[in-house]
């Protein structure tokens, strides 16, 4: 079994500067949600230590993923994507039996998110896929319809949770692939008008106050105080940043606690007011950095599996990153998802980390030639 | 696999690719741009001097109705004097300002300034709650003075029956600190929560969704311009299978003395009417309680706070020899004819037990040792039984374990075992203590949930249900949103046989010439109970004393009565117990009586009205 040797080449190619960056937005990403909890009504709270745990956690991971030749890792793509959607089926089970119950008050947050790890684990599963079949010609409708149903399945247990957020991160990374590999028009058509014929039929699947969370979700106007406010708000926090920023530790907008996202998806908001145009812009040069690195690796990535993972993870992050700052900037709607590697939250971290021992797994393999 | 073909030109679509990330990036940085630079002045301004306030809506808490749609718990508006600290330090000098108002007008400022330093900028400080319209007047005339200080709205409980249910509905107030923490986001900060009894067990339906309003405030903090509202969703209704006129009948039947009382219907487990008392009032709590009034209910000796129809475990003196009973007879042990000679005394070896009455009952069978509650009998059966037979059909009445009633803190009382002794105490169980608990002294404990619920069982045939005190959760609109049924919880597994020869018995304890539930005679109404009296020796040296020292006389046993009627198809079943008030005929029988008598008299106005009604509509 040949993954089970290890080539001394994946060392001397260990991938640091890709390293040295996720790891640098991760340090930061501790220090603001520090700054977070600092302001948190009296003391300070533990989320940052608790990241930092994620981050160790993660790291691990990564290690784990970055040593197992990715081609192994493919193989048992489809197994791992089965698992997890057995473990969202269970959120789903779990979630409405709570409610039946006698003991309804001894509910409680669901410690881990399988929706998380089902964006990397939908990476592989689709890159498995498309490198069973290959083709030259741009895909077409029949050949997409596999892959198409491996991406609603995850996509509709997701939405009925309801995360919004992200089951649309699936759609979003499954266009980019399919987009990548090359799809006729036709099936593109295809795609596009039956998403929005499914997402009514979603509709159905839903409890009233579901719906009502979509409908707002979709149209903020209905909801002035949700979006309209925390725009408002975000917007005042970054612009008061100026151009050196408030400081560490003396962001005002942060300490209003108004923004109650603050760790998770209003992070940027805090860290622009606090280190002003020049923080912020150092920030989005070093995922600029991580996203162009990952593309990077998807070029030179020695087979098209390796360069269907490395543009899927870099998919996946760059949709993160661009969605989450647009939406705190305000020329995106307010949408749960998470700014990578920088906002709190254990899954995410998880999974983010996971996927970029796999873009590692692809980049220190590039001159490995398989037997 | 399929065969490998030729790679796929992937360069041109990642150059395409790159334009697109560089196109991207180049949007968020001139976005950043404009924000941070262009109109970060602007925005810096619009910090430092926050114009735009969030402010919560609080929900309306679900309305708590009697089982006749009576409603027992409302809200009302409270009006409420708050402080929202800014950045800016020359607000905190409202705060002073207002409480020289307050002095000028000679009102008591309930406001500790000293609490101040650990505001947080614009979290709100409440200075003074559900304050009056000289008030309201005060800070609406002097707001220009007073930058920084609000009048706010807000539903607040009122308890229509006071502390007539008190004990059983709760109360509730502001979530702390840990309860938000532990919520996992259910409760945010000036959230409301139940903080006892049906309040805090059913918060979850009741509680409601808080809204929220966003509104523009100009530099004096007066609202200029409301830019949005998400409103709050009231919580559902509730409906109790408590029914308010008995209720007040058994509450009115106990004032005055310190005790529980549960009424039940034996047919399925609903309560009927629950009281503890001393009560409070809840209301108090709205109104701003004073630290001594407090500490005076947190001290009472008589613990108002606590609902004892559930919490307070007492030996349940004669009222187990029901149980002792059924056990004999279903063991064999026993014939109803069995005859047992009482002289006033038992004697095991060189100890002597007494029969409460002095000169012995004579030569009795079962019914007439019921009837007579004779010591002598049940220490003679007792003995036979053994400790642990008398226990396992201790459990199957529901002893020693909660009810499982839908309230919090519920305690489960305590039947001993020999294997209890063993691990509690570490000493082996002595044949005397056998004596004692076959008249339900000793280590026994029972609340009074457990007993109306073992009697309930043995009144309806053996079927030991789980008492419930809610029937229904109700939108706001009035649909059923959850139905509680009857549920089973155990059985007595009795034979027919039994539960004649003793519903018999306990019919005679209330009707027999000589019984000792005479007391609780109605006429038209056969009633059976069994009454109880249990010594207050088995409370601690300490409390004996501090009690003893409270209230001088403390020395008196606790009066237990246990009933049901009619005795055919009983349908309410009433246990009574009164802390320290002598014995359970005469003191306890009386109080059931009036209960008793209040349902059947309650049911004849309503079949009156209900055949009137009849009349009307042919």
């Amino acid at each position: 079994m040949i993954f089970l040797k290890f080539d001394r080449r994946i060392f001397s190619h260990f991938d640091w500067v890709l390293l040295v960056f996720v790891l640098a937005v991760c340090a930061m990403g501790i220090l603001n949600i520090y700054s977070t909890g600092f302001s948190a009504a009296g003391g300070q709270t533990s989320f940052y230590l608790k990241q930092l745990q994620w981050v160790v956690l993660g790291f691990i991971l990564m290690m784990a993923v970055f040593f197992l030749d990715y081609h192994v890792i493919v193989q048992y793509a489809y197994a791992i994507y089965g698992f997890i959607l057995m473990l969202l089926v269970l959120v789903l089970v779990i979630g409405s039996s709570s409610h039946g119950a006698q003991r309804w008050l001894g509910a409680g947050a669901f410690a881990v998110q399988p929706s998380e790890f089902m964006k990397a684990v939908i990476i592989i599963t689709l890159a498995r896929y498309f490198d069973n079949h290959k083709s030259n010609e741009s895909y077409s409708l029949k050949e997409l319809l596999v892959p198409f149903m491996m991406v609603m399945t995850p996509f509709l247990l997701i939405l009925k949770q309801p995360d919004l957020g992200t089951a649309l991160m699936l759609i979003v990374i499954f266009v980019s692939i399919i987009a990548f590999m090359g799809v006729n028009r036709k099936s593109l058509i295809f795609v596009v008008v039956s998403g929005l014929i499914l997402a009514p039929g979603g509709w159905f699947l839903l409890k009233d106050y579901q719906r009502e969370r979509l409908i707002t979700f979709l149209n903020p106007e209905r909801d002035p105080l949700g979006s309209g406010y925390h725009i408002i708000q975000s917007k005042i926090a970054i612009g008061s940043g100026e151009i050196f920023g408030k400081g560490f530790l003396s962001g005002s907008q942060t300490q209003l606690k108004f923004l109650p996202e603050q760790q998770t998806d209003f992070v940027f908001s805090v860290f622009a007011e606090e280190w002003g145009f020049i923080g912020s812009m150092f920030l989005i040069a070093v995922f600029m950095v991580i996203i162009l690195w990952g593309l990077k690796i998807a070029l030179q990535a020695k087979d098209s599996l390796g360069t269907i993972i490395a543009f899927g993870v870099t998919a996946f992050i760059s949709w993160e990153v661009f969605i989450n700052i647009g939406m705190v900037l305000g020329i995106l709607p307010v949408v749960g998802i998470p700014l990578p590697f920088f906002s709190y939250g254990g899954s995410a971290m998880l999974t983010l980390m996971a996927a970029v021992g796999l873009l590692m797994n692809v980049s220190a393999r590039r001159f490995i030639l398989q037997k | 696999m399929l065969n490998r073909q030729e790679p796929i030109d992937f360069r041109e679509r990642i150059r395409i690719v790159v334009v697109f990330v560089l196109a991207a990036i180049t949007i968020l940085m001139v976005r950043l741009a404009y924000l941070q630079i262009v109109r970060g002045d602007d925005f810096k301004k619009k910090s430092e001097n926050n114009s735009v306030r969030f402010r919560q809506v609080k929900p309306l808490r679900g309305l708590i109705m009697d089982r006749n749609g009576f409603v027992l718990v409302d809200n009302k508006p409270s009006f409420d004097v708050i402080y929202i600290p800014n950045r800016n330090k020359a607000n905190e000098l409202s705060v002073e300002r207002l409480k020289q108002l307050y002095e000028n007008r000679a009102l008591a400022f309930p406001y500790d300034q000293a609490l101040l330093k650990n505001a947080r900028p614009y979290l709100p400080v409440k200075l003074d709650k559900n304050v009056t319209m000289e008030k309201i007047a005060l800070v609406e005339t002097n707001a220009l003075n007073l930058p920084g200080i609000y009048i706010d709205v807000s539903p607040i409980r009122l308890y229509l029956d006071g502390e007539i249910l008190a004990p059983v509905i709760g109360y509730t107030g502001e979530v702390s600190r840990k309860e938000i923490e532990q919520s996992a986001g259910k409760y945010g900060y000036g959230d409301v929560s139940g903080k006892h009894g049906l309040e805090r067990f059913f918060d979850a339906f009741i509680r409601g969704q808080r809204g929220a309003e966003l509104v523009e405030v100009n530099a004096y903090g007066k609202e200029i311009k409301n830019m949005g509202r998400i409103d709050p969703v009231a919580g559902y209704n509730m409906v109790l299978t408590i029914d308010a006129d008995l209720q007040k009948a058994a509450w009115n039947a106990v004032q005055g003395k310190a005790g529980s009382v549960v009424v039940m219907d034996p047919r399925n487990g609903a309560v009927l009417a629950m009281v503890s008392s001393p009560s409070f009032d809840p209301n108090l709590f709205y109104e701003g309680i004073s630290g001594e009034q407090w500490s005076q209910l947190q001290n009472n000796p008589f613990a108002p706070l606590s609902n004892k129809a559930i919490a307070g475990q007492y030996p349940p003196g004669s009222t187990y020899k029901l149980i002792v009973a059924a056990a004999a007879l279903e063991e064999g042990i026993i014939t109803p004819d069995t005859r047992v000679f009482c002289n006033g005394a038992f004697t095991l070896g060189n100890r002597t037990y007494r029969c409460w009455r002095k000169g012995g009952h004579g030569s009795v069978n079962l019914h007439q040792a019921m009837v007579g509650s004779c010591d002598v009998y049940f220490y003679t059966i007792g003995k036979m039984l053994g400790v642990d037979k008398i226990a396992e059909y201790a459990r199957r009445f529901g002893l020693g374990e909660v009810a499982q009633i839908d309230l919090p803190n519920e305690k489960k009382g305590l039947v001993p075992t020999k294997e209890w002794k063993l691990k509690r105490k570490r000493e082996a169980w002595q044949m005397g203590e056998t004596i004692s608990i076959s008249i339900g002294q000793g280590y026994n404990l029972v609340t009074t949930m457990q007993l109306a619920n073992a009697f309930g069982a043995f009144a309806n045939g053996g079927t030991l249900w789980r008492p419930y005190l809610v029937r229904q959760i109700q939108t706001t609109d009035g649909k059923i949103y959850k139905e509680f049924l009857p549920t089973k919880k155990g059985d007595l597994k009795l034979s027919a046989r039994t539960i004649e020869i003793l519903n018999d018995a306990l019919k005679g304890v209330v009707n027999d010439p000589g019984g000792t539930g005479a007391n609780a005679k109605l006429s038209g109404v056969e009633v059976c109970g069994k009454t109880g009296t249990s010594q207050v020796l088995g409370l601690p040296e300490n409390e004996k004393a501090r009690r003893r020292k409270i209230l001088g006389a403390f020395q008196k046993d606790h009066a237990l009565f246990a009933s049901y009627a009619p005795s055919k198809n009983p349908e309410i079943v009433v246990a009574v117990i009164l802390e320290n008030a002598g014995g359970g005929g005469a003191v306890a029988a009386p109080v059931a009586r009036k209960i008793l008598s209040a349902y059947f008299e309650g049911k004849k106005k309503n079949k009156n009205k209900g055949s009137a009604k009849i009349a009307h509509n042919n």
